[in-house]
């Protein structure tokens, strides 16, 4: 309907930019993974042609990160149980939050919804910061459970505790999981609900059969929205803890890239992370697509 | 306001392929200047293709349209002298309804005070004068649908092409607003391409009506030939109910054909009477006639009251016919009561003259070109070949 | 919060004599949902109220109270005095402003084409363009350090490489947002706007972009609120100290001993962000109206089915 040139052109600039800054940018990425590093000046050199790639980088990152074996494999299992437990919490609370505003606080929706985009709008280093703050020696938090005796008057917080480290990633990222759940749940039709009753569902029944997997699309939405980020974070370890006994396998990516000489390792370790996130990502991919058929009809 | 002298629209073997699918195959229509032309058919008849592809918005696949002796073909829409009335009224939200209308006079920078005049003068002729500052979220369907009209109407253009306008309307609203918008085109003198499902709607309106079944047209007539005289079995069946009789096409009689049914033999006047053989035959509920079983006659045939329904304007009956078929008739609501219920036994009596043979009872071949089987051009009006307006020569009238 | 009525999840709109006698036996459930909702908004913005509150310490602690003091907003101690806080606060901003600048444009235009193309040659560039939101910040990032220094060299660190960065990280965020709205208007209004003599440049002036006005609007604020939040790509994009965020700023500076102006730099931008979001919002709220697409709805299944589809889209 409009002329093809026109609209090709319209779209050019962005596919340009997707092309450069998304696909070369990634292919870089993997070309320095199984590239070599100048022996002069000791950077990572890029191997852009696949006939020459070395696979090197990326056989001793798997190494280091071998399953119970390598090294560093303490690392990634200890990410994995961060972040499948951070990953609970936001359920736990995130859904009857999500379930509230969407399903039942319809007439004041307006004021919590503000209220809880309201972290959005805040910076999550600022609110690491809030925390650093509150679990410092003598701040609020230390020194209300030091006094109630719960912890011992030297307890630091903020030195290599993994509950605190799993608590802040909550708190970061619990508005992120309840937004998609939201949103689905804002579109749940409250007539099941009755359809249900009407049945003769008592509440409880009615929940884990009807709302639950009406919304199970929503829940999804959510932990892969949390679930990718927290799977690139080191700085939150860093900020709530700071010691190597916390590190995330975002810690050790970061960790290489910082050394100039290790920058071949940090791609290796994207490589195989992304690989790894493909791998847990395709179920719900698979699933939302046959979720959007069905409704699709 | 008069309408131009011009809007003569010729479509010539107008075809349209998506992939493999034929949408419209091949059709010939002639609409002269003026005309109230309905086509209706069936939901993917290719009824609303034709006319995107008239309006500019689909390209054809083959053959041509014609305007004012004008071929379409490399003209985009926005320089037809062509407006179309959306099925989804499509009116600009963002801007009232002044705004909405003056929209195309605009694109031909036209003044500022003829824009006003001019939408004025609209506004007042499709009664919505009050409202020119409202918004369409806060109109009503009705109303909405007079600002697409009107939207279309100021831009004088030689066609205006309406897609199904009154079909998001309510019942009542939409008898009214049928009777408008004839008045309007006589009052306006444009020609009107009118698409619709709604064959009752086409046979209210138009001047003509063209029938359009799977991308063929079927018959192209005036509304009362289209109905007592369709061409074929689909037309017969798509505009209002039928009753469809099979029958075999034995001999000549005086003016028409002697059939054959089981043991019983009646005389067809109207149709193909030149057809032998295995004959589909029509005749409408309202033609057919209930007496008592005693009564005789030529063309009656004995029968059981099956079912007995109340329409309130009319009282339909159910007949099983002692040959097998089953007949419906249509009894005007006179305010007397109907003298027959579930179970009698009754004569039926077609009437030789609203007895309708439709040709072989193998089915009707799609009527395309004029080369159709000479035998049976005498009767079929199918003028889907060249610009043969009415005049088909029929057998049988009232 | 009397939205409560009865327990579980019921309806609550739809009343009746039956019900009054559920409602008081199951209240409990329905109070329950609300106070634990009112426990979770208090532990969402309680920590980041006192962090605020802190700016205002009469002490140099970011952890005990010392008292009431401006200190740190206003005098020789204040963050507008430091200059790596104000330097930080600038350059905040002037990545926000170029990253608004940037991609909201790219986006909507990117959003259009792939709307409107008839034709498969557009998926690559749509899975491209959303690919960002499925990879981690980090290995988005580390790509496109090794891209700018390793391949071109012509983009320099810092505020360049900054920008391209969250403008490519912020794209599928205006790209959802757009196409969201995007899919709300039939193509028939273009239709209708070439109909009525209107050329495509046109019908696309007049009709599809004030439409999507609303899409533009939303997609500028988020892209916003996402740009002065962002903390990796600026990180790992930047160059000298001159090219430090706030958020960076706030990473390098919260485990040492930094004053509470540094609770006062968050707050500025904090408050900023609100501000600005909440201008937008009610601004968005009235274009939204205006541009409201109003379709008949045919009283058929059919219209009540697309009128629910509709109400999930932005």
């Amino acid at each position: 309907m409009y002329p093809r040139r026109q609209l090709a052109t319209l779209g050019l600039p962005g596919t340009i930019w997707v092309g450069l800054f998304v696909a070369t940018a990634l292919y870089a990425l993997v070309a320095i993974a199984v590239g070599g590093i100048d022996p002069i000046l000791l950077s990572p050199v890029p191997t852009w042609n696949p006939l020459h790639w070395s696979f090197g980088n990326l056989q001793s990152v798997w190494s280091a990160l071998r399953p119970f074996n390598g090294p560093d494999w303490v690392v990634f299992e200890r990410t994995v149980i961060y972040i499948a437990i951070a990953m609970a919490g936001c359920i736990v609370i995130g859904y009857p939050v999500a379930y509230f505003v969407a399903v039942r606080a319809r007439r004041t929706k307006g004021l919590v919804l503000a209220l809880f985009v309201a972290p959005f709008l805040v910076s999550y280093m600022l609110r690491m910061l809030a925390w650093v703050g509150l679990l410092s020696p003598g701040g609020w938090v230390d020194s209300v459970l030091g006094s109630l005796g719960v912890v011992g008057s030297q307890y630091n917080w903020l030195s290599g505790r993994s509950f605190v480290v799993v608590l802040a990633l909550l708190y970061g990222w619990v508005p992120y999981f309840i937004l998609p759940l939201y949103a689905a749940l804002a579109r749940f039709d409250l007539r099941f609900l009755e359809a249900s009753k009407d049945l003769g569902a008592n509440p409880v029944q009615t929940f884990f059969k009807v709302t639950l997997p009406l919304s199970r699309q929503g829940i999804y939405a959510g932990m892969v929205v949390v679930a990718l980020p927290m799977f690139g974070d080191f700085f939150t370890a860093q900020l709530v803890s700071g010691t190597s006994s916390t590190a995330m396998v975002g810690t050790l990516i970061n960790t290489y890239a910082q050394s100039q000489t290790d920058q071949t390792l940090a791609a290796a370790s994207a490589v195989w992370l992304v690989a790894f996130l493909a791998l847990l990502l395709a179920p719900y991919l698979r699933s939302s697509a046959r979720a959007t058929a069905e409704v699709a009809g | 306001m008069t309408g131009m002298a011009g809007g003569q629209v010729e479509i010539v073997e107008l075809t349209k392929r998506f992939d493999d699918v034929v949408a419209v195959d091949q059709i010939n229509l002639h609409i002269p200047s003026g005309e109230f032309f309905s086509i209706v058919g069936p939901s993917g008849c290719g009824k609303t293709t034709t006319l995107r592809m008239v309006a500019g918005f689909e390209e054809p696949s083959a053959g041509r349209i014609v305007l004012d002796g004008v071929d379409m073909q490399h003209t985009p829409p926005y320089r037809r002298n062509v407006n179309t009335v959306f099925q989804a009224y499509m009116i600009f939200p963002h801007l009232n309804v002044y705004d909405n209308v003056a929209f195309g006079l605009r694109r031909r920078h036209e003044s500022k005070e003829e824009v006003r005049r001019r939408v004025s003068e609209i506004l007042e002729l499709v009664q919505l004068g009050q409202l020119s500052r409202r918004k369409p979220s806060q109109l009503s369907g009705g109303q909405q649908q007079r600002v697409a009209l009107a939207r279309a109407l100021v831009l004088n253009p030689a066609v205006l092409l309406l897609d199904e306008p009154l079909g998001a309307l309510d019942a009542k609203l939409r008898k009214q607003l049928q009777v408008e918008l004839k008045t309007l085109q006589q009052q306006v003198g444009i020609t009107f391409i009118y698409v619709t499902h709604d064959q009752e709607e086409a046979l209210t309106m138009s001047d003509r009506v063209a029938v359009m079944n799977n991308g063929h047209v079927e018959q192209v007539a005036p509304p009362r030939e289209v109905y007592d005289q369709p061409a074929t079995r689909f037309v017969a069946d798509f505009l209002g109910v039928s009753n469809l009789i099979h029958a075999l096409a034995e001999s000549a009689e005086a003016e028409g054909v002697r059939l054959g049914l089981g043991d019983f033999h009646i005389s067809a006047l109207a149709g193909d009477t030149a057809a032998r053989g295995a004959v589909t035959c029509l005749i409408r509920p309202e033609r057919v006639r209930l007496e008592p079983y005693e009564a005789t006659g030529a063309n009656r045939l004995p029968g059981i009251v099956e079912r007995v329904v109340f329409l309130g304007h009319s009282v339909q009956i159910l007949v099983r016919l002692a040959v097998g078929e089953n007949v419906t008739a249509l009894i005007s609501n006179t305010g007397q009561d109907v003298p027959y219920t579930q179970g009698d036994a009754v004569q039926v009596h077609l009437p030789a003259e609203a007895l309708r043979v439709l040709g072989s009872a193998a089915g009707q071949p799609p009527a395309k070109t004029a080369d159709t089987d000479p035998a049976a051009a005498g009767a079929h009006a199918t003028t889907a070949a060249g610009p043969v307006p009415a005049a088909e020569t029929t057998i049988g009238e009232q | 919060m009397s939205a409560v009525q009865a327990s579980g999840p019921v309806a609550g709109s739809s009343g009746g004599g039956v019900r009054l006698r559920a409602r008081r036996r199951r209240n409990w459930g329905g109070w329950a949902l609300g106070a634990f909702v009112v426990v979770y908004l208090v532990w969402s913005l309680a920590p980041v109220l006192i962090a605020f509150l802190f700016s205002f310490n009469a002490g140099s602690s970011r952890s005990v109270w010392q008292g009431f003091s401006l200190q740190w907003w206003t005098g020789p101690a204040s963050v507008f005095n430091d200059p790596e806080y104000r330097d930080a606060i600038l350059h905040s901003l002037l990545l926000a402003g170029l990253a608004v600048a940037v991609t909201v444009p790219l986006g909507v235009s990117l959003s259009i084409f792939l709307g409107r193309w008839r034709g498969i040659a557009s998926r690559p560039a749509s899975m491209l363009a959303t690919l960002p939101l499925v990879v981690p910040e980090l290995v988005l990032a580390l790509a496109m350090f090794f891209l700018v220094t390793k391949l071109l060299h012509f983009i320099s660190l810092g505020t360049p490489a900054q920008v391209i960065g969250q403008v490519t990280y912020i794209l599928p965020l205006v790209i959802v947002i757009t196409r969201g709205r995007l899919a709300s208007i039939p193509s028939g209004f273009e239709e209708a706007a070439l109909d009525l003599g209107a050329s495509p440049l046109g019908a696309f002036r007049l009709v599809l972009v004030p439409l999507l006005a609303p899409a533009i609007l939303a997609s500028a604020i988020v892209a916003f609120a996402v740009s002065i939040d962002d903390f990796v790509i600026t990180q790992y994009m930047s160059s000298t100290s001159a090219t430090q965020s706030v958020p960076m700023v706030i990473y390098n500076a919260t485990r040492g001993s930094a004053s509470p102006a540094l609770n006062a730099s968050a707050m500025v931008m904090g408050v900023a962000t609100i501000v600005l979001c909440a201008a937008g919002y009610a601004v968005y709220r009235v274009v939204n109206r205006r541009e409201e697409i109003v379709l008949p709805q045919a009283s058929t299944t059919e219209g009540a089915l697309g009128a629910a589809l509709g109400e999930g889209v932005w």
